[in-house]
């Protein structure tokens, strides 16, 4: 999962942004308001985190902006501002969630995590699909009972393809959902990755659990297909 | 205690003056009707006693005497009269008698009291002659003395005078009832004006004087006055409002910094360094808390302390001093940016600043200057007198203030666009600081763009002690 962290406050978004990817969350930065947009824009987020007062364009101004041209990405406003109408008036127009300053980092990203899983149309943090289940909270993977080891990457992968199960999804939709802008985009990475994932979660004489679909991406298969 | 009544006293003098022409009136009324029917009177008086003497007639008696033939007069029955001739004799007398004794004995007419009746007489005296036909006749010489009864007289001077007192009376009543409703009338506006301020309350500050209030002369100035009172009272409410809320929103976004440093660092165990480095981290954001916090502290002080110090003595301190102070404890930071600072003092006073405001004042200004100069330039401050003031410029050679910011840049918490300040480790209080500290002080400051680029903020400071004395201790502390 990709998230973007709209703050000025260079010391905070260096935290938040280090706190995210210590929980698997690749996160791009942006500094002021035109910057957050344009990347906002990009559509390759899975949530957003807006603080509010910003240099260029106010939080408030970017995310109606955003809702106006149909951007649906979920968005947590950070708010350092007093009073029930803000939030009210935020909460109308179209944030998803929010949190006061100073906030607890633990719920920040518990409420990340959960504006991730809404925004897919999940509110179970527990995802299954054929007799694999992944828990996005402890981050751990079972198959027919039996813990799997995956890395991290793996895991955020098979996350990924779990929130959108039987959609055919890209090389490039997975780099762009797992890897933070400096990151070196290589194709052949995602490949190794899935190869592991493979490996490790399938069992022999069944179907693999992750299809690849040549020239188009990687789609899981559904528990039917798998048993038959 | 009962609140006086303008209305209520209005219409009292108004009507106490009325009662007042009233009484005037009755009196006058009283003294002109008198006269009037008195003149009457006396004209009937005279005519009476007159017709009364034309009444004498020969007796047709050898003694040539004369008698009165009171027939074909008219009857006046309740009047008295005496005819009397040269002897004596009387003629003829109303029916009424015994009232001679009090009835005047002088000529002419007046006024007399008869049984607790009052009467008005006239004595009038008359030649009558008998047969002047034959040897020249037989004069005699006939006096009158006639009285009638007043009374009549006085009732109708009071019945005239009554239809005054009642008719001004009624205009009294009239007056009275009218004044009250035109008063009432004519206070509507100020009493639209008391309803308009009424909804007044320290969240709704917003007063507009209702259009009846300003079209009245008299209210006009009051509902100014308000309007603009309230109106400056709103605006400092809101700057206070807005002060308190970016105040909080500072210590939050830095509390916020601090509390996220650590649940960072508490997320999952870490190796030594990481903690180290984490510790670190912590102690810096700790510091920035700190810092903001110290420095609203020193805003708050500045702006709302006494301007006196704790022993009551005036605040003052030698300006030179600190300026040459904040230039040493800037020396660092300075060759850090490896900028020069130079001063050129050609004057030093006296000024109404505590010194730690003073310097707080200084090193603020330098600070800045120094955080927006390029590595290479110069810092230049020079302090000059006028009659009245101490002028203190610090000069820089950054790339200027952006127009758009140079109107709020003394704003508390105010910060550039591009948010350099935050970056930089400041506040944005500074530069407010510094303004209470100059307005504290009955000065000013100032911040404009120089031509040849790069920023000049100017300090006016009144001075406190005249240049003579200063010339001395300045002489004093060189020699020493």
């Amino acid at each position: 999962m990709r998230i973007l962290l709209v703050e000025d406050e260079p010391r905070l978004a260096e935290n938040l942004g280090q706190a995210f990817r210590e929980i698997g969350l690749a996160v791009d930065h942006a500094p002021d308001g035109p910057t957050g947009e344009y990347l906002a824009r990009q559509g390759v987020y899975d949530a957003i985190v807006l603080d509010l007062m910003l240099p260029g364009k106010s939080g408030q101004a970017l995310l109606r902006d955003l809702r106006r041209d149909k951007k649906a990405t979920p968005v947590l406003v950070l708010t350092a501002q007093e009073g029930k109408e803000s939030i009210v008036e935020l909460l109308n127009s179209g944030a998803d969630d929010y949190l006061s300053k100073p906030f607890d980092l633990g719920e920040l990203i518990a409420r990340v995590k959960a504006a991730i899983r809404r925004g897919k149309g999940v509110a179970d943090p527990i995802l299954r699909i054929a007799d694999v289940e992944v828990n996005t909270l402890q981050q751990t993977v079972l198959r027919a009972g039996h813990l799997v080891d995956v890395s991290p990457t793996e895991f955020r992968i098979l996350e990924y393809l779990l929130h959108r199960p039987r959609a055919v999804v890209s090389k490039q939709e997975l780099l762009e959902h797992l890897y933070d802008y400096d990151w070196a985009h290589h194709s052949n990475v995602i490949e190794a990755h899935i190869s592991n994932l493979r490996r490790k979660l399938d069992t022999s004489g069944r179907e693999p659990l992750i299809e690849t679909l040549r020239h188009r991406g990687y789609r899981l298969r559904r528990e039917r297909d798998a048993t038959a | 205690m009962k609140p006086r009544s303008l209305t209520r006293r209005l219409t009292m003098t108004v009507l106490l003056f009325e009662l007042l022409s009233f009484g005037a009136l009755v009196s006058a009324a009283i003294v002109y009707e008198r006269h009037t029917h008195f003149k009457a009177f006396d004209v009937m008086l005279r005519g009476r006693a007159d017709s009364l003497l034309g009444a004498v007639q020969d007796a047709d008696d050898a003694a040539d005497n004369v008698i009165l033939d009171t027939t074909g007069l008219d009857e006046h029955g309740a009047d008295l009269y005496r005819v009397e001739d040269e002897k004596s004799r009387i003629l003829g007398e109303s029916d009424k008698k015994g009232w001679l004794n009090a009835a005047p004995a002088g000529d002419g007419i007046s006024s007399v009291n008869i049984d607790g009746k009052g009467y008005r007489f006239i004595r009038i005296h008359g030649v009558r002659v008998v047969d002047p036909g034959e040897h020249g006749g037989v004069s005699h010489a006939i006096s009158v003395v006639y009285g009638v009864r007043t009374g009549h007289v006085w009732h109708e001077i009071f019945a005239s005078v009554r239809f005054y007192a009642i008719t001004s009376l009624i205009a009294l009543g009239l007056t009275a009832i009218a004044m009250t409703w035109m008063m009432r009338r004519g206070l509507a506006p100020l009493y639209e004006l008391t309803g308009k301020a009424e909804q007044l309350s320290a969240a709704r500050l917003d007063f507009e004087a209702p259009q009846s209030a300003k079209e009245t002369r008299e209210l006009r100035p009051l509902s100014l006055a308000l309007e603009s009172a309230l109106a400056r009272l709103d605006r400092s409410f809101r700057q206070q409002k807005r002060l308190t809320s970016d105040a909080a929103h500072e210590l939050k976004t830095d509390v916020a910094i601090a509390k996220s440093s650590l649940q960072l660092l508490a997320m999952r165990p870490r190796s030594v360094e990481e903690y180290q480095q984490g510790l670190e981290r912590c102690l810096e954001d700790n510091a920035r808390v700190e810092r903001t916090v110290h420095e609203m502290l020193a805003l708050a002080r500045v702006e709302h302390c006494e301007t006196r110090a704790a022993d009551g003595e005036r605040a003052r301190c030698a300006i030179r001093e600190c300026v040459e102070k904040s230039i040493q404890q800037s020396e660092a930071f300075a060759q850090l940016r490896q900028v020069k600072v130079m001063l050129d003092a050609s004057a030093d006073a006296i000024v109404g600043i505590e010194e730690r405001d003073s310097l707080l004042l200084c090193a603020n200004l330098l600070l800045n200057a120094l955080q927006h100069s390029p590595a290479g330039s110069t810092v230049r401050l020079s302090l000059a007198a006028d009659e009245q003031a101490m002028i203190l410029t610090v000069r820089d050679e950054g790339s200027g203030i952006d127009v758009g910011d140079l109107a709020h840049i003394f704003e508390p918490f105010y910060r550039g666009d591009d948010s350099r300040d935050r970056k930089s480790g400041g506040t944005g209080l500074g530069l407010s600081i510094c303004r209470a500290i100059c307005e504290r002080a009955g000065g000013s400051i100032a911040i404009a763009n120089r031509a040849g680029g790069g920023a000049v903020a100017t300090v006016r400071l009144p001075i406190l002690y005249s240049q003579d004395i200063d010339r001395a201790s300045v002489e004093i502390k060189e020699e020493a």
